[in-house]
């Protein structure tokens, strides 16, 4: 069933027509086919610019480029909210001072080692 | 050391004289004469101190690699800018190379300066030029944005490096580096030392960048020109790494009390500016996050001062230097072609340019450091002396190995692989000036892996 689809230029019965099927208003109707005639406008654009033979360059896409725009500048829009604050806290702030302190009692504890001389230099190759 | 400063500053008379027609090919041969009478340099016995010396200026092993790079570069990025310099006025592109020319001479001058002081004139005079060419020749609106960012940044950064070098010069007498390796420093651990010593580092912190700091970059990157972009990742953040290297001998027992944040840093900053790279749209932007994601890992070798953290971070420098530029003139075709730098946009292109695919290819396996190249072997000695310095940095470099493999393969899939976009009918073919650039990019690189003496410092 879900990989029926119906012969292209097929026309539908009345009762299986979706529109009167589903008892949708003529003001729907009229939306659907207004939506229907952008749509095909907006392909006719793309298929012009597609087979001019003297283009040679990139074919804008407008959605591309808000889409690019919108991923290079996020800071434009940012709002401070719980969220983000958490977020920005729990990667931006707080491993650094995680880090500081697992590298400061890390290397602490080596110096008492070295300084009551108990340093296990498994590496040396000069004894 | 005259031998190449004087012809450098003679191409700046030589470049407004020459006839329009023969600009470029004249500059482009007179700084490729230039770039390999810098290999001078290199035949110096290492670890025997100051080479070439003459009264302000000297090389040594940690100067030369970074110098040899600089000459290597002003002819590659000449033949990079050609293309896209070639729709303008023969003086704008006569000032436009006179600017490459003065950079270069200023960088010169700062990797060779054995006084403090004249480092600290060139290093901010370097900034000159890359303002001019980045808000004179960048193709966005937001070259300005870039390019205040870039001169704030690193000027907030260094003027405290100013007041704190003029108190060096009142308590130790001298500022030339010479002496001040052996000039002992009486340090009390007061409030005021820490503060100096903050200030010490800090312009060079920002110029590498640490990931705190960063942010002038990917912008600055990403509106220049290509080699604006060329010369601020090959050279001008390892201005930062050498400035850094330079200070830290003086800066000896502080440092391992103070320098714990910065590490954790440029530690930490390795895999969130990894995982930045990984949600980039836009391909010059990636190539400026890894490029931090490098720097970082090279700052925090640089921080712990052992050897062999000074002498991968050396080689990192080089490595990456090269490789970074490589990847810039690569997304430098792609944009040249398709005026995007969108990734989505351009894909599949193996189909079209296959020889270069084959030169992506290469690039992307050396910023991932792939053994041999010396990319891996700055890495890996990185890498080892922090697992020395603290086992648990482990953790932090291991998952940011994982993650610049994983984003340098998806720049490589991402731009090569995959379907060609329908709309895609008119693309130029590879120029032999592309091709030509981009091997004598990787050329250096491959060498290097047979003489990594060159490249490794002080090393024994």
């Amino acid at each position: 069933m879900a990989d029926y689809r119906e012969a292209p230029l097929a026309t539908r019965p009345k009762t299986l027509d979706p529109n009167e099927y589903f008892n949708l208003s003529p003001e729907q109707r009229r939306a659907e086919e207004a939506r229907g005639a952008l749509r095909a406008n907006l392909k006719r654009q793309y298929q012009l610019q597609l087979n001019n033979p003297h283009r040679n360059e990139l074919i804008e896409d407008p959605a591309l480029t808000r889409w690019v725009y919108a991923r290079t500048n996020p800071y434009t829009h940012f709002r401070a909210t719980n969220k983000t604050s958490l977020l920005g806290a729990m990667f931006g702030v707080v491993p650094l001072f995680i880090l500081y302190y697992v590298f400061k009692t890390d290397r602490d504890k080596r110096e008492e080692q070295i300084k009551a001389g108990t340093y296990d230099r498994k590496f040396s190759l000069s004894s | 050391m005259l031998k190449i400063l004087i012809p450098t500053i003679m191409l700046l008379p030589t470049i407004w004289f020459v006839p329009p027609k023969q600009l470029w090919s004249s500059a482009l041969i007179y700084s490729l004469m230039i770039a390999f009478s810098s290999l001078i340099w290199l035949k110096t016995p290492v670890d025997t101190g100051w080479s070439f010396l003459n009264l302000y200026m000297a090389t040594d092993s940690l100067s030369t690699p970074l110098l040899v790079l600089t000459c290597w570069l002003l002819p590659l990025m000449i033949l990079a800018s050609q293309n896209h310099a070639s729709a303008e006025p023969i003086n704008r592109q006569r000032a436009y190379i006179m600017l490459l020319t003065t950079l270069q001479i200023f960088l010169i001058l700062a990797f060779s300066a054995t006084e403090l002081i004249m480092f600290y004139v060139m290093f901010e005079a370097t900034l000159i030029p890359t303002l001019i060419i980045i808000t004179r020749w960048g193709n966005q609106t937001e070259r300005l944005n870039a390019g205040t960012y870039f001169l704030f940044y690193t000027l907030a950064g260094s003027l405290p490096l100013l007041v704190a070098l003029l108190l060096l010069q009142n308590s130790a007498g001298t500022l030339s580096l010479t002496t001040l390796h052996y000039t002992p420093l009486s340090h009390l651990t007061s409030y005021a030392h820490k503060l100096w010593w903050a200030a010490c580092v800090l312009a060079f912190l920002v110029k590498m960048p640490l990931y705190g700091a960063h942010l002038w970059l990917p912008k600055a990157h990403v509106e220049a020109p290509i080699a604006g972009s060329m010369i601020l990742a090959a050279v001008l953040l390892k201005l930062g790494g050498y400035g850094m290297m330079r200070v830290m001998t003086m800066l000896e027992p502080l440092t391992k009390e103070l320098s714990y944040p910065f590490i954790a840093f440029a530690l930490w900053g390795i895999i969130m500016t990894g995982s930045i790279c990984l949600r980039q749209t836009d391909l010059k932007s990636m190539i400026a996050y890894s490029s931090v994601s490098h720097m970082g890992l090279v700052a925090a070798g640089i921080l712990i001062q052992t050897p062999w953290g000074s002498t991968g971070a050396l080689i990192l420098m080089i490595a990456h230097g090269l490789t970074s530029s490589a990847l810039f003139c690569l997304a430098n075709t792609n944009y040249e072609r398709t005026h995007s730098r969108t990734m989505l946009l351009a894909r599949g292109l193996q189909m079209v340019l296959p020889l270069m695919a084959a030169w992506w290819f290469i690039a992307s396996l050396a910023n991932l450091a792939l053994p041999p190249l010396p990319n891996l072997m700055g890495e890996l000695m990185i890498i080892s002396s922090l697992f020395g310095w603290s086992p648990w940095t482990l953790l932090l470099t291991g998952i940011g190995t994982l993650i610049t493999a994983g984003y340098s393969l998806y720049m490589f899939l991402m731009t090569q692989r995959g379907p060609l976009p329908p709309h895609i009918i008119a693309l130029d073919p590879s120029y032999s000036r592309e091709n030509l650039l981009i091997f004598l990019h990787l050329l250096p690189l491959l060498l290097m892996m047979f003489k990594p003496e060159l490249i490794w410092g002080w090393a024994a």
